[in-house]
């Protein structure tokens, strides 16, 4: 159960990190070199406000999964892990 | 977005706001307005950032008025920004009575009848948006301003905000992404999101002929329509009279659903329409656009980001 767990949040990590590349037009950024516990805002990989609208509909788009509440953002939005984490958490309630 | 640079400082502070509460008391408004001949030309003399902002402004909308004049335009700003501000208070107050005629209430009201999803007001610091804003209270929507919630504290008190009963809050544009998830969060619950687009601070911007030149203008608004969705309508308000105010929100700018490599023609495509409804209304009030930002200044290109102007 939990190798299928961290398989599936692997799967979802590189597919973000590949979607946060391209969509956000990262430049001299290669999706395997973001980091999983990279701060994604200000410091580390240095996205700003206007990134996180691309976030929030690259979720809704790719995950059908909606982020409405700021303090929830604040945790979710924290790293590619955490990301990661809410997307299967939520995928999964959904399923 | 980050905070305010530019000549964002306050003026006034509680002094002046009590002196002038004072003064309508006792002089009624016609007489508070008096003073307003003084203290505006104060700051004309000592505020040289304000002045040298608003010259920035009356060179592209007055070409050919010489410095001279161009000093009395900027002192006539000053004077209807006052007027504005007293309004607000007398208003507030609850001892003047204002006549405020809304254009294009209709339209929206028929939009959030086939809806669920809010829309994105856009201002600009223009005539009395504050008072404008109770215009709006018969949509029966609940408005988030996205603002500095410290930026005005007149803001709060004219307008109820955060009260038990009131429908008007504030999303601090200085919270955790600047607020921006907050603010798709409210336009998903249908409710109505209030944005400045006029003054760039150190927010992204994009540039686009305004008055005849290349001018800068924050792209926040559009880029949070856009991903929500939803469209935008531009809020404009005006003194039409000593107790008379025009708010018109029949100007909609409705961005295309495209690809995300698309997004920022459609973003720049929007900015653009913006920048031409407030050109039209500086043509028709250009003593009531309290901008106080050199929107032209050739360095505010360089506050884009180097990814923003590679895309």
């Amino acid at each position: 159960m939990n190798i299928n767990r961290e398989e599936e949040l692997a799967k979802i990590r590189k597919d973000l990190k590949e979607m946060l590349v391209r969509d956000l037009h990262l430049e001299d950024v290669k999706p395997e070199d973001i980091k999983d516990d990279e701060v994604l805002f200000g410091e580390g990989l240095g996205l700003d406000s206007l990134d996180a609208v691309e976030i929030v509909v690259l979720l809704q788009r790719n995950y059908g999964i909606e982020v409405r509440n700021m303090e929830q953002g604040r945790t979710v939005f924290y790293s590619v892990d955490t990301l990661a984490n809410f997307i299967y958490e939520n995928r999964k309630q959904s399923d | 977005m980050p905070r305010d640079g530019g000549t964002g400082k306050k003026r006034g502070g509680k002094l002046g706001f009590w002196f002038f509460r004072t003064s309508l008391r006792l002089l009624g408004i016609s007489g508070t307005y008096g003073f307003l001949y003084f203290v505006c030309f104060h700051y004309l003399i000592f505020d040289s950032a304000a002045v040298s902002a608003s010259m920035a402004y009356m060179r592209k909308r007055f070409p050919n008025h010489s410095v001279v004049r161009m000093y009395i335009d900027v002192y006539r700003l000053f004077i209807n920004q006052g007027k504005s501000l007293i309004d607000r208070y007398y208003a507030a107050s609850g001892h003047g009575k204002y006549d405020a005629r809304l254009n294009g209430y209709d339209r929206i009201q028929r939009y959030f009848r086939n809806t669920d999803r809010g829309l994105i007001l856009l201002t600009a610091h223009i005539g009395n948006w504050q008072f404008a804003m109770t215009a709006l209270r018969r949509l029966d929507k609940t408005v988030h301003l996205l603002m500095r919630p410290e930026d005005n504290e007149a803001v709060k008190s004219v307008l109820n905000i955060d009260s038990d009963n009131g429908n008007i809050k504030i999303i601090s544009s200085e919270g955790y992404l600047s607020g921006v998830i907050e603010a798709m969060g409210a336009v998903y619950e249908g409710e109505i999101v209030s944005i400045m687009g006029d003054r760039p601070y150190e927010y992204k911007t994009v540039q686009t002929v305004f008055l005849g030149s290349m001018a800068s203008f924050p792209i926040g608004a559009f880029t949070i329509a856009a991903a929500a969705k939803c469209p935008i309508v531009v809020l404009l308000s005006a003194k039409t009279g000593k107790r008379s105010y025009l708010v018109d929100i029949t100007n909609v700018i409705e961005l295309p659903d495209s690809p995300r490599g698309d997004r920022d023609e459609v973003v720049l495509a929007g900015v653009r329409k913006f920048a031409g409804v407030l050109e039209k209304y500086v043509e028709e009030y250009p003593y009531q656009w309290f901008v106080f930002e050199d929107l032209w200044q050739n360095d505010l290109g360089d506050k884009v980001s180097a990814r923003e102007r590679a895309r």
